[in-house]
């Protein structure tokens, strides 16, 4: 857990029955998406759906406090998907022995808002898991992605953190599995609309035609080789054919010269936030030599500012080592 | 990964190609019956869609792979289907669509003599059966498009496969099966050449119409579904080295496909010697069980004169695509427009060809 082993004193101790322990949570952040549209489900029916980037650097930490006095949750303002999502939670845990009736929710977040990190869905995820927390109980992946998406309509995928998929976003269900985990990239990420925010609820969905939905299909395809294979060239172009498509409903300021840029220095493809206004120069981190100040230059250049540079996890081996040398 | 399951039903199994690598850059996409993708695609949407309630009947005019197709998921579906053809259909396919339970309605032989020929009868017939009937439905392959659209689980499965494709090249009839899978594909490979394969006195890239032994390619009208703009190369086989490109398919690959498919690997084949760093993709719409007392009988090749002719080592590269030339000739087309190739003048001042 992020917060470790003690809780933070509450700001508002009436809410906090005396006796009860609070419940904590974290999620991290995403960087948009490598791939957004609609795909089938195995009974051939469309949905919406997509495969998130992860952004391990930030995140969000939620703390709840439950009380037995009070119905309802209290939180910050403006964070009502997150009071949204306790609620839904504690609606699950009825008829757990020892229920909250309601609580407070505390969060704290380093994730920017409506440029496409997904604020709202780490803070919804974080807040159910806290909950779920208290109540002594860890929900699965899955289970936590149902109500994510129930208490904000539409969720990346955040909450699924131990393989890849492609989620359907609005249904908050797993449509496949591509493989455990993305093959090693940096990404070089940019704000291509600095100061603007995008409302992902208030965005009408895409309205995909029946062309596009086809060359969906064949985009999850090359990903599914992508992954299973390691190969960041394919996934780069997975990424940019499905950026190229969402033109047509939630434009990208120079998407056609980040593209450039990016295969300019040597790089496999870009990914954008679908609802957002981010996006990302795909690089596999497994080349000798990535300019990514070069880039950032280049993404300066255009008038847009940077965000973040993703660096893969390191492989657990190389930290053993790096102690085992200290 | 995966765990290898069932298919739910029998055209479900028909749906993807063997994938098979005749050459270090050179993979042959083999269909038992290729048919079966826009058939089963078009009948199940629109029964989806409301337009094919277990009251109405399907009605297509075909002698071909596509009406054993259609009846094969009219099987599965429940639904009755009516194909109609001529007095040439090849009898064991007469056979086999009726064991399906098909109607099979032949126009008269009388036919071949008025104008138009027993395409025309055949039409005339179909719209005839169309207006008798209470609630009608008619796939219409060489318009719907749902037809290239189907291709998309062919572009998806070639990309999970193989991952990177330069060139794929097939036979182009209704145009569905090229310009659906190129055109999809090209969503991610927008580089990805595309090879058409026409045979002679075929309209639908520019030859004059014409009598054709060649069977499984090659129109004489000109189908809504043929998409010219997605063709980079345009071959055109003659039958003898169609076939004898079939019997060097099998004999060398061990493939028993039919001569559309031969005529596709000639010209593939070609590319691919010619492109060694691209890797090429032959469509093969169906095996060579139709064919067995024909291309795959030397005294039937021997009776026609095709049996014991050289196979031209290249096609012979032309400047005019309406002028036939030898029994192996290409064309670049380039993307182009039907009416930018065949009256470049007219397209340069920007008046339909």
């Amino acid at each position: 857990m992020w917060l470790g082993g003690s809780s933070p004193a509450p700001a508002h101790p009436e809410l906090l029955t005396p006796g009860l322990t609070a419940g904590i949570g974290s999620a991290i952040a995403h960087h948009g998406e490598l791939m957004q549209g609609v795909f089938e489900d195995d009974a051939g029916q469309l949905r919406r759906a997509l495969v998130t980037m992860p952004l391990p650097g930030r995140g969000s930490q939620a703390v709840f406090y439950p009380s037995q006095s009070h119905w309802g949750v209290v939180g910050p303002s403006g964070l009502t998907k997150a009071r949204r999502a306790a609620i839904y939670t504690l609606r699950e845990f009825a008829a757990h022995p020892s229920p909250a009736k309601g609580g407070r929710v505390e969060i704290t977040s380093n994730v920017p808002h409506g440029i496409g990190m997904g604020s709202s869905t780490s803070d919804v995820t974080a807040t159910i898991k806290a909950v779920a927390d208290y109540h002594g109980v860890s929900l699965s992946r899955e289970e936590v992605g149902r109500l994510a998406v129930l208490a904000e309509m539409a969720s990346d995928s955040v909450m699924i953190d131990d393989r890849v998929v492609l989620f359907a976003h609005r249904d908050g269900v797993v449509l496949e599995t591509f493989g455990h985990r993305l093959p090693p990239m940096t990404v070089v990420g940019c704000d291509t609309a600095p100061g603007e925010a995008v409302e992902t609820l208030s965005l009408p969905p895409a309205d995909y035609s029946d062309a596009e939905a086809g060359e969906f299909q064949v985009l999850r395809g090359a990903l599914r080789r992508a992954i299973a294979t390691e190969d960041v060239g394919l996934l780069g172009k997975v990424a940019t054919a499905s950026a190229r498509i969402n033109q047509r409903y939630l434009p990208k300021p120079g998407l056609e010269p980040l593209i450039e840029l990016c295969l300019r220095y040597g790089g496999a493809g870009l990914q954008i936030a679908h609802s957002g206004t981010i996006a990302g120069l795909i690089f596999d981190a497994r080349r000798s030599r990535i300019d990514t100040d070069g880039c950032v230059l280049g993404i300066k250049e255009l008038g847009f500012a940077v965000t973040d540079i993703i660096e893969p996890a390191r492989p657990q081996a190389t930290r053993v080592a790096q102690l085992a040398a200290s | 990964m995966s765990l290898r399951g069932s298919f739910a039903e029998a055209t479900d199994a028909y749906q993807l190609p063997k994938l098979i690598r005749l050459d270090k850059n050179l993979y042959a996409a083999c269909f038992t019956l290729m048919k079966m993708i826009p058939a089963r695609f078009i009948l199940r949407r629109a029964a989806q869609q409301g337009r094919l309630d277990p009251g109405t009947v399907i009605v297509e005019t075909t002698s071909g792979t596509f009406g054993l197709a259609l009846a094969m998921q009219a099987v599965h579906m429940d639904r009755r289907l009516i194909l109609v053809s001529d007095p040439v259909i090849d009898e064991r396919l007469y056979r086999r669509l009726t064991d399906l339970g098909a109607v099979v309605e032949r126009v008269p032989a009388e036919a071949a003599k008025t104008a138009g020929g027993y395409q025309a009868a055949r039409l005339d017939r179909l719209e005839q059966i169309m207006t008798d009937l209470d609630a009608a439905f008619c796939p219409r392959q060489y318009s719907n498009p749902d037809n290239p659209r189907a291709y998309s689980i062919v572009a998806e499965y070639l990309l999970e496969c193989l991952g990177q494709i330069d060139c794929i090249t097939g036979p182009v009839g209704s145009g569905g099966s090229m310009c659906g899978t190129v055109g999809q594909l090209r969503a991610l490979l927008p580089e990805c050449r595309a090879v058409g394969v026409d045979s002679h006195s075929s309209v639908l890239f520019g030859h004059p119409d014409g009598p054709r032994e060649l069977r499984g390619l090659g129109m004489s009208l000109m189908p809504d579904n043929l998409n010219h703009r997605i063709f980079d190369q345009v071959h055109w086989v003659a039958p003898a080295a169609a076939y004898t490109a079939t019997r060097q398919l099998h004999q060398r690959h061990a493939l028993f496909m039919g001569p559309s498919s031969g005529a596709a690997y000639l010209a593939g084949r070609w590319w691919a010697q010619a492109n060694p760093d691209a890797l090429t993709v032959v469509m093969m719409p169906d095996e060579g069980y139709r064919y067995q007392d024909t291309v795959y009988d030397d005294d039937w090749l021997a009776a026609r004169g095709h049996l014991g002719q050289p196979l031209p080592a290249e096609p012979v590269m032309v400047d005019d695509p309406a002028q036939p030339s030898g029994s192996w000739m290409a064309y670049d087309w380039a993307r182009r427009a039907y009416h930018e190739v065949m009256s470049p003048v007219a397209a340069a001042q920007g008046e339909p060809g």
